[in-house]
C-alpha cells in the first residue's frame, strides 16, 4: 500500500486488527450455532480480504458520538469486508457508533459459498491476522526463553523467537541464516547468549573476524531483516501478516531482497514450500521499493484521502497504467504525482484539476494546435545527439 | 595467463551483472575485473538518466578500460541494421540512445589515467536478458521472433512468460535469478556464435567487445614503440 501520509493506511490495518477482535466476540446475530465456539484448530486455507468504507452520516452531516445504543448504528459508518474462497460466502460487517469506534459485527451470507455456515471457520482465520510495527530498540532486546512461539508486534521477543526456530525446524533455520548470511555477506552465523535470569539474547557473527556482535550492537536495518526473515521462514506463518513501513532502515538495493522474503510469504510455491499462501499488506513510502512492483501493479494498492474519506485502488485497475509506465518505472512516475497518492500542498491545493478533467482540456486544445505527427519518430542526422 | 581487463558493469540487478561478465569473459577470452562498488541502475529510464556520470565516473576516477551496458528492450523499437548507417539515430531505440549518451559524454573529455577515452560497450537484450538466457534452449525465443511478432501484432510470447520458463516462476528470488541465470550462461561460455546469431542485440554488444580488443593491442603497441623510440640513443 502506498499513499501520502494520513491517507489511510494505517487505518485499514488497524481496521484488519479491530476486525480479528471483534471475530473473537459472540456475533450481534448469530447466523449459527457453532459461532460462539471457542476457537480451535486454524484452517489450513489461506484468507484474503478486501473492505469498502462507504461514508455514511446522519441526515445533517452531524457524526455519531460515543457509545450508543443498538438502534442508532444504523446511523454510524459501516465497513465491509469481503472474501475470497473458500470463506467468500458470508460478508463480515463492521458497525460504528462513530467515525473511530467499531463494535458491532455482524456477518451476512452472501449467495456465493457455504453461506453462514462459512463463519465457524472463517473466525478462526480471522484470528490468526498478525500486524507488525516492528521496532529496533524491541528487537534487539532480551526476551524469556518461553516466549518464542510467535513474533510479537514490535518483535520484541524476536531472539526466542529465533531460537525456538532452530530447536524446533532447524531446517526453516537453516534456511533463514542462509539467507541472512547471503543478502548481509559480513555475517556468517547466528548465535545465543543464554543468561541465568532465563533471557536469551541474539548475536551475529563476523565473517572476516569471527567475533561476535550482540543484537544491541546491530544495525536497526540488520534488526528489520532478521524480524522479517523470522516470519518468512515461520514453517506455519499467520494467514494475513501486516506490516509498517516495509523499506523502514534498509539501504534501497537491499529492498529486491525485502520484497523476496514477503514474496516468500505470499507465493510459497515459488520457494518450493506447500503451506498455504499467507496474504501479506505491507506499507510504504519508498519508490525504489514500488519500482520492484512494475511488473505486478495488481499487487499496489494506492490510497488517497478525499476529504474524511479514504479511498483505496487497485494500480492495475489504471487504464492508462502501460502509457504511463513507458515513461519510467513505478517509483518515479509516483513521485511526479501522476499515479496520484501524494500529499497536498499549500501551493498548489486550488490548482490541480481532477484527472478527467485534465484530459478534457488537452483533448480540446489537440483540435486547436496542429501536432506534429509522432508516428515515426525516426530521424537522421538532424536527430543525432 | 595474461592480467584480467578492469572494467565496469552497468545493469539492472546482480544476477544480470553475474551473467554478463560471464558472456564478456567468453567473448574477449580473459577474465575480467569489476570496479568496485559494483554499478547498477534501476531500469530504464534510469540508466539513460546515470550513464553519463557513470562515464565520467569510471573516466576519472578508475583504470577500468570499458564500461559495458546492459539493459532490457521491454517493448521499445529494436535496434536493426539500418540504424548502422553513418549518422543515423533512431531516438525510440535503445542501442542508438545510449550509444549517443556515450558519444555526447565522451567527445569533450580530456585524457585521464594513460588512456584518451573509456571504451564502450552497448547490449540490448530482445525483449529482456530471459531471452539471451533461454538461447540454445527454446528454439523459438530470438530477436527475429519478437521483431516478427512486432510487425505482425501477434506477440510470440511475453516477457513474464520468459521468466516463467528461465526461472519457473515470474516472481523469482535474488537467489534463484542468480542461479539460473549463471546455469544458462553457461551453455555460450566457450562459444557465443549462437546467442550473436539469434540476438542481434548481443552481437552488436560483441563486436564492441572485439574493437575494444582491436584498440586496446593498437594502443599496446604505440606504447611499446614509443618507450622503444624513447630508449634509443639520440
Ligand atoms: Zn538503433
Amino acid at each position: 500500500m502506498i499513499g501520502p501520509n494520513g491517507s489511510g493506511k494505517t487505518s485499514l490495518i488497524l481496521a484488519l486488527q479491530r476486525l480479528r477482535s471483534l471475530a473473537r466476540l459472540p456475533l450481534r446475530n448469530p447466523p449459527h450455532r457453532e459461532a460462539d465456539e471457542r476457537i480451535a484448530d486454524a484452517p489450513s486455507a489461506g484468507l484474503a480480504a478486501c473492505a469498502t468504507w462507504p461514508p455514511h452520516k446522519e441526515a445533517d452531516g452531524r457524526v455519531a458520538d460515543g457509545r450508543i445504543a443498538d438502534g442508532h448504528i444504523a446511523d454510524g459508518p459501516e465497513i465491509s469486508w469481503h472474501f475470497t474462497p473458500p470463506f467468500d460466502g458470508v460478508m463480515a460487517v463492521m458497525r460504528c457508533v462513530s467515525e473511530t469506534e467499531c463494535d458491532f459485527l455482524d456477518v451476512v451470507p452472501l449467495p456465493s459459498g457455504a453461506g453462514r455456515g462459512d463463519w465457524p471457520k472463517l473466525r478462526v482465520a480471522l484470528a490468526g491476522i498478525r500486524c507488525y510495527v516492528l521496532d529496533h530498540r524491541a528487537l534487539a532486546s532480551r526476551s524469556l526463553s518461553r516466549e518464542g512461539a510467535e513474533l510479537k508486534g514490535d518483535g520484541a521477543n524476536l531472539a526466542t523467537v529465533l531460537a525456538a526456530l532452530q530447536l524446533h525446524a532447524p531446517g526453516a533455520f537453516d534456511e533463514l541464516r542462509e539467507a541472512l548470511c547471503r543478502i548481509l555477506p559480513e555475517y556468517d552465523d547466528l548465535q545465543w547468549a543464554f543468561a541465568n535470569d532465563g533471557t536469551v539474547e541474539l548475536q551475529l557473527r563476523l565473517a572476516d573476524s569471527g567475533g561476535l556482535v550482540a543484537a544491541e550492537h546491530l544495525s536497526q536495518g540488520t534488526l528489520y531483516l532478521l524480524g522479517l526473515l523470522a516470519l518468512a521462514y515461520d514453517p506455519t506463518p499467520p494467514p494475513v501478516v501486516c506490516i509498517e513501513e516495509i523499506d523502514r532502515g534498509f539501504h534501497p538495493r537491499l529492498l529486491r531482497d525485502v520484497r523476496d522474503v514477503l514474496y516468500r510469504l505470499s507465493y510459497p510455491e515459488a520457494s518450493g514450500l506447500k503451506r498455504a499462501p499467507v496474504q501479506v499488506i505491507a506499507t510504504t513510502h519508498s519508490p525504489f521499493m514500488l519500482d520492484l512492483f512494475g511488473e505486478h501493479p495488481e499487487e499496489v494498492v494506492l490510497a488517497e484521502k478525499h476529504g474524511e474519506a479514504a479511498q483505496f485502488s487497485r494500480l492495475s485497475d489504471r487504464k492508462d497504467l502501460t502509457d504511463v509506465l513507458d515513461g519510467g518505472g513505478l517509483g518515479d512516475m509516483w513521485y511526479a504525482g501522476i499515479l496520484g497518492g501524494v500529499p497536498q500542498e499549500c501551493a498548489t491545493q486550488e490548482s490541480a484539476p481532477p484527472f478527467e478533467t485534465d484530459k478534457t482540456d488537452r483533448s480540446d486544445q489537440s483540435d486547436q494546435t496542429d501536432q506534429p505527427d509522432q508516428s515515426d519518430e525516426r530521424g537522421e542526422a538532424d536527430n543525432l545527439p | 595467463m595474461p592480467a584480467p581487463m578492469k572494467i565496469g558493469i552497468i545493469s539492472e540487478s546482480p544476477a544480470d551483472e553475474m551473467a554478463v561478465r560471464v558472456l564478456v569473459e567468453a567473448v574477449l577470452g580473459v577474465d575480467v575485473k569489476l570496479v568496485q562498488p559494483s554499478l547498477r541502475a534501476r531500469g530504464w529510464p534510469s540508466v539513460a538518466q546515470v550513464l553519463p556520470a557513470v562515464i565520467r565516473h569510471l573516466h576519472f576516477n578508475t583504470d577500468a578500460a570499458g564500461l559495458v551496458v546492459v539493459v532490457d528492450a521491454d517493448d521499445s523499437v529494436v535496434h536493426t541494421a539500418g540504424h548502422e548507417r553513418e549518422g543515423y539515430y533512431h531516438p525510440r531505440c535503445r542501442v542508438c540512445q545510449l550509444r549517443g549518451i556515450f558519444r555526447q559524454t565522451t567527445k569533450r573529455l580530456p585524457a585521464a589515467r594513460g588512456r584518451d577515452r573509456l571504451l564502450r560497450c552497448v547490449g540490448v537484450a530482445v525483449p529482456a536478458v530471459e531471452g539471451w538466457y533461454l538461447c540454445g534452449r527454446d528454439h523459438g525465443v530470438t530477436e527475429h521472433a519478437w521483431t516478427d511478432g512486432q510487425t505482425s501484432g501477434r506477440m510470440p510470447y511475453t516477457r513474464a512468460q520468459l521468466k516463467m520458463r528461465v526461472y519457473g516462476t515470474d516472481r523469482p528470488s535474488l537467489a534463484h535469478e542468480i542461479e539460473c541465470a549463471m546455469r544458462e550462461v553457461q551453455r555460450h561460455r566457450r562459444d557465443t556464435r549462437r546467442l550473436e546469431n539469434d540476438f542481434p542485440g548481443f552481437e552488436s554488444m560483441a563486436k564492441d567487445l572485439r574493437d575494444w580488443k582491436t584498440r586496446l593491442a593498437t594502443t599496446a603497441s604505440l606504447a611499446k614503440s614509443a618507450s622503444l623510440a624513447l630508449a634509443k640513443p639520440a
